[in-house]
């Protein structure tokens, strides 16, 4: 543990160069800005920056797309806070106490604290995977075939169930599609083509990067363009100050610890992402907190639980996305294409075939961290200016890199196509309620999906035996049998029932 | 129009049926690999059988969620209908449609860039009650930022990232 400290710190001294802490600068402070403009998501931002990386060299283009993300996930607190709309899904829970805030005259305030609040919860974050990814490694050695498939089954089972909102169903069928678009293409063991339906450009299947770049780039350009303007908060004149006290930031102290390791935890589990941090972290410091009426009013601890837990959750993402090669969100899982893009392979062997890589990413999210917080305190001014940059003139220019950008990856036209349609499927079943998350996991893990089950069936001659008596195969099937059968509806009133009774019983 | 409703849910689960029995087929009816004497649970369609199956299970659960026309398992509506505008978003479709999938690959890149841009901007500045064109100043600020993000994104790829441009 401690040795890999000492690795932490020596790759902090790598990346302390003048070129890299260029990069730094530039792509964390872009990451602010597309995260603050309303529609742009930070998976969109990964996804064309990735586009943009391919001439950089690994390093360097890791780095950019951390920060991207980095900043990205905390520049949506500034649409949150002014305008009541998040800049990002991760800020929703920001809005409800940042918004009040401004309105009360506070927004500086409010901006800075979540700031601060950002940049302690990837801090919490960047801890955790430091100390967690290489012992998690070391387990995902003991996987074969039978865990494999189940870690992708339970990846797509959880993500659908917490990401779906009131309606698991919609999430399981957004992974079941995902897994679908998956299955287009030479297959992994024998190397047929399935579902082509004779379109040579498929037989490689449908790539990853044109298709994120539709479903969150295009799809997210359509969703701001149909829904009508949005208006700043008129802001009081006040005594606002950006830099938040001290003895604002010690109060919530437990808040911020907390909140840092919830949304850690939120981001191990796979395909969750960073808006279930935020609620999570939100929904426990309002259940814990004295100041419980606060809370939607213009509650400093509500924002500050809010922005901690959705920025611990990238960290968070990050520890299965490099150690099993399962994103833990939507934007680990364009890094995870970017990392292949760059020759880097994620899953259990990178402790062996690069170990000083895990930490090498722990210390580009602590640059990205330390540019955060002297961007989020320094140019409030700048990001308020970003936000009354005009829609109209700003999608035409992210639907051209939308289009260019996979193009550029294969100079095929059949990636704009695939971005297209991905984006119109994209905006439809956004507006029906379908997550977008377990669809990503879904074309990410089909793969892995695919593979291991057959590869599982052939070693056991054809039994399901071993998908459930060996120990962590068992573990994995318990989780995914119990979390869908729990969303029953009769198993939810049985359950219920019980609870009711247990609660009478023991009444005095 | 809502997409989110219950009747949208309907039709979805309909869909979804169909797609999880094509693939269902699809899957039985794939190559074996017989002649390859491969494993017979190494099978290519045996996963895409198994997805079929499942999607037709969630089809019909989405069905009789939505049978007496409520949201599945009380999802709230997402979205305020009194604050979209579909004509906005038939026209970012159709135009985009022109660019991406007609203009890149058959005109120069970077013109055909300029022209979308500009014409987005445009569309999209037009007062939308009134049907007001901007300002003529404002248009020539649209041809100069269109110009410039045409041959500024060409540039960029064509000797920034060396890419051969459609």
């Amino acid at each position: 543990m401690i040795g890999g400290l000492g690795e932490f710190v020596a790759a902090i001294g790598t990346l302390a160069t003048p070129i890299s802490l260029f990069h730094v600068a530039w792509a964390t402070l872009l990451g602010i800005v597309v995260g603050s403009l309303p529609g742009l998501t930070a998976t969109m931002g990964v996804a064309l920056l990735t586009t943009l990386t391919y001439s950089l060299d690994r390093d360097a283009a890791i780095l950019t797309l951390i920060c991207m993300y980095v900043g990205a996930i905390y520049g949506g607190s500034r649409s949150a806070i002014l305008l009541n709309i998040p800049g990002t899904p991760a800020s929703a829970a920001t809005a409800l106490d940042g918004f009040p805030l401004a309105q009360q005259g506070r927004a500086r305030y409010a901006m800075g604290l979540a700031t601060v609040g950002s940049a302690l919860g990837t801090m919490v974050g960047i801890l955790v995977l430091v100390l967690v990814a290489p012992p998690l490694a070391e387990v995902a050695l003991d996987f074969g075939s039978f865990e494999f498939f189940w870690l992708a089954v339970f990846g797509i089972v959880i993500s659908g169930q917490l990401t779906a909102g009131g309606s698991p169903l919609k999430g399981y069928i957004a992974g079941i599609l995902g897994l679908l678009v998956a299955m287009v293409g030479s297959e992994g063991i024998h190397a047929h083509i399935r579902f082509t339906f004779g379109i040579g450009d498929l037989n490689g299947g449908i790539g990853l990067i044109p298709a994120m770049v539709g479903a969150f780039g295009f799809a997210e350009l359509l969703t701001v363009m149909w829904r009508r303007k949005a208006e700043m908060v008129a802001q009081k004149k006040g005594p606002d100050r950006t830099v938040p006290h001290f003895i604002d930031v010690w109060r919530y102290k437990f808040t911020i610890l907390r909140s840092g390791i919830v949304g850690t935890l939120i981001g191990i589990i796979p395909g969750v992402g960073e808006d279930i941090g935020a609620w999570g972290s939100y929904a426990l410091a309002r259940r814990t907190s004295k100041e419980r009426d606060d809370f939607g009013k213009g509650s400093m601890e509500g924002l500050t639980a809010a922005e901690t837990g959705n920025s611990a959750v990238v960290p968070g993402s990050l520890i299965p996305a490099l150690t099993l090669a399962v994103p833990g969100s939507a934007s680990a899982a364009v890094l995870i294409a970017a990392l292949f893009i760059h020759g880097v392979r994620p899953g259990p062997m990178i402790m062996f075939e690069a170990p000083e890589f895990v930490y090498l990413i722990a210390a580009m999210l602590l640059f990205a961290t330390i540019a955060i917080l002297i961007y989020g305190l320094t140019l409030t001014r700048l990001f308020v200016m970003v936000l009354r940059i005009p829609r109209e003139w700003l999608m035409p220019v992210i639907f051209v890199l939308c289009v260019i950008g996979p193009y550029a990856l294969t100079q095929r036209l059949f990636e704009i196509w695939v971005m297209f349609a991905f984006g119109l499927i994209g905006f439809v079943l956004r507006q029906m309620n379908y997550p977008m998350a377990p669809l990503v996991l879904g074309i990410i893990l089909g793969d892995l999906l695919d593979k291991s089950l057959r590869r599982g069936l052939t070693l056991s001659n054809g039994s399901l035996e071993p998908f459930f008596t060996r120990p962590i195969s068992a573990g994995f099937a318990a989780i995914v049998i119990l979390s869908i059968a729990a969303n029953l509806p009769p198993v939810r009133r049985q359950a219920a029932r019980l609870i009711g009774r247990f609660t009478r019983e023991s009444r005095p | 129009m809502r997409l989110d409703s219950a009747f949208a849910d309907r039709v979805t689960a309909l869909v979804l049926f169909a797609l999880g029995a094509a693939t269902l087929y699809g899957g039985y009816v794939m190559d074996r690999l017989e002649v390859r004497r491969i494993h017979p649970a190494s099978i290519p369609g045996l996963v895409p059988m198994l997805l079929g199956a499942a999607l037709i299970v969630c089809a019909l659960a989405l069905a009789w969620s939505a049978r007496r026309g409520a949201a599945p398992d009380g999802a709230a509506p997402s979205t305020d209908t009194d604050n979209v505008a579909w004509g906005n978003f038939w026209a970012v479709v159709a135009w985009s449609a022109l660019y991406a999938l007609a203009a890149v690959g058959t005109l120069p890149f970077a013109p055909a860039t300029a022209v979308y841009v500009a014409g987005f901007t445009l569309w999209f500045l037009r007062d939308g009650d009134t049907g007001r064109w901007p300002s003529l100043p404002t248009i020539a600020g649209i041809a100069v930022f269109a110009a410039f993000i045409g041959w500024g994104v060409a540039a960029l790829f064509r000797y920034g990232f060396l890419v051969r441009l459609p």
